[in-house]
């Protein structure tokens, strides 16, 4: 067996999110553009035990509905008022509502009509029903300030705190 | 988010990443990394389609147990759809006409002024 020499079309390769957002807003008329946070290392800390053993808490960007704050979807308009500022918890064990339209998500690929694609808690409690690991009392909703600065003197060690009270041995996290 | 897992990790928790944008969580540098070639919004899998959820979780979770090292990133196999035509069009000015560049300028100011008074109420601002 050998690969042929029809290849995939250039397009079809992961987007180019920061030069396309970079571009599009300097056409939307602001020129002081985003800068993504950079750096050259990366921490690493290996799991100290088997998975299975392993306490596993969600970190998610997503936002229980509020029904007070204007359309949050399915195919809500990019609504800056359902944003959260501080760090929130939410109880594993129970179904939550949430909701994505505070984030600049793919509007016209992607429908917000099924939560499981941005909130697996569902799944989590499956998974660690079949013993693939622990699941931690709480999950954590992070903040998707502007602020960086925010993001890393306040709200990152506000959950780490967290997750330390949980006793967890691992975070799985998922931006939209 | 990239930064939260990179302080989780640095603070002795192992994180793994699920997301779709890949420029942005590699540039930022995490140690962990399930990429998923779909638009963004679809981080865990397919809409509607549960085993594409379950694939990706399992396969968050390899990631997060056999990582050699940071930076490890590893691309699901799963294809959003045939052509992957959809990936032309997320904020592709090519794609958008004079008259609706114009119209999002308007609505983007709004949203501006919206979180600003977001900010202030919550005393961020």
């Amino acid at each position: 067996m050998v690969d042929t020499a029809f290849f995939a079309p250039e397009h079809d390769a992961p987007i180019e999110y920061m030069r396309r957002t970079r571009e599009y807003y300097l056409a939307l008329g602001y020129d002081n553009p985003y800068r993504w946070a950079h750096y050259v290392d990366a921490p690493f800390q290996p799991l100290t035990k088997n998975l299975a053993d392993s306490t596993l808490a969600l970190i998610t960007t997503a936002v229980p509905y509020q029904p007070d704050n204007g359309d949050q979807g399915p195919g809500a308009a990019y609504n800056a008022a359902a944003k959260f500022y501080t760090v929130y918890s939410g109880d594993t064990a129970v179904d939550h509502d949430t909701r994505i339209s505070h984030i600049g998500y793919d509007r016209k690929h992607t429908t917000a009509a099924d939560a499981h694609t941005w909130f697996p808690l569902p799944l989590l409690r499956e998974f660690a029903g079949r013993g693939r690991f622990k699941l931690a009392r709480r999950f954590h909703g992070a903040p998707t300030n502007r602020s960086q600065r925010v993001t890393l003197e306040t709200d990152a060690p506000e959950i780490l705190a967290r997750c330390r009270q949980d006793q967890v041995d691992a975070a799985l996290l998922v931006p939209t | 988010m990239s930064l939260v897992a990179r302080y989780l990790e640095r603070n002795g928790i192992p994180t793994v990443i699920m997301g779709a944008a890949k420029d942005i969580v590699e540039h930022a540098g995490v140690p962990r990394f399930l990429f998923s070639d779909f638009p963004l919004g679809n981080s865990c899998g397919k809409p509607h389609e549960p085993d594409t959820q379950r694939f990706t979780l399992e396969l968050a979770l390899k990631v997060l147990a056999s990582a050699p090292g940071p930076r490890t990133t590893v691309q699901s196999p799963l294809r959003w759809n045939e052509d992957g035509d959809w990936k032309l069009d997320y904020n592709n000015l090519a794609r958008l006409p004079a008259a609706e560049v114009a119209r999002r300028r308007a609505e983007f100011d709004k949203v501006k002024q919206t979180a600003l008074d977001q900010r202030k109420k919550a005393g961020v601002a």
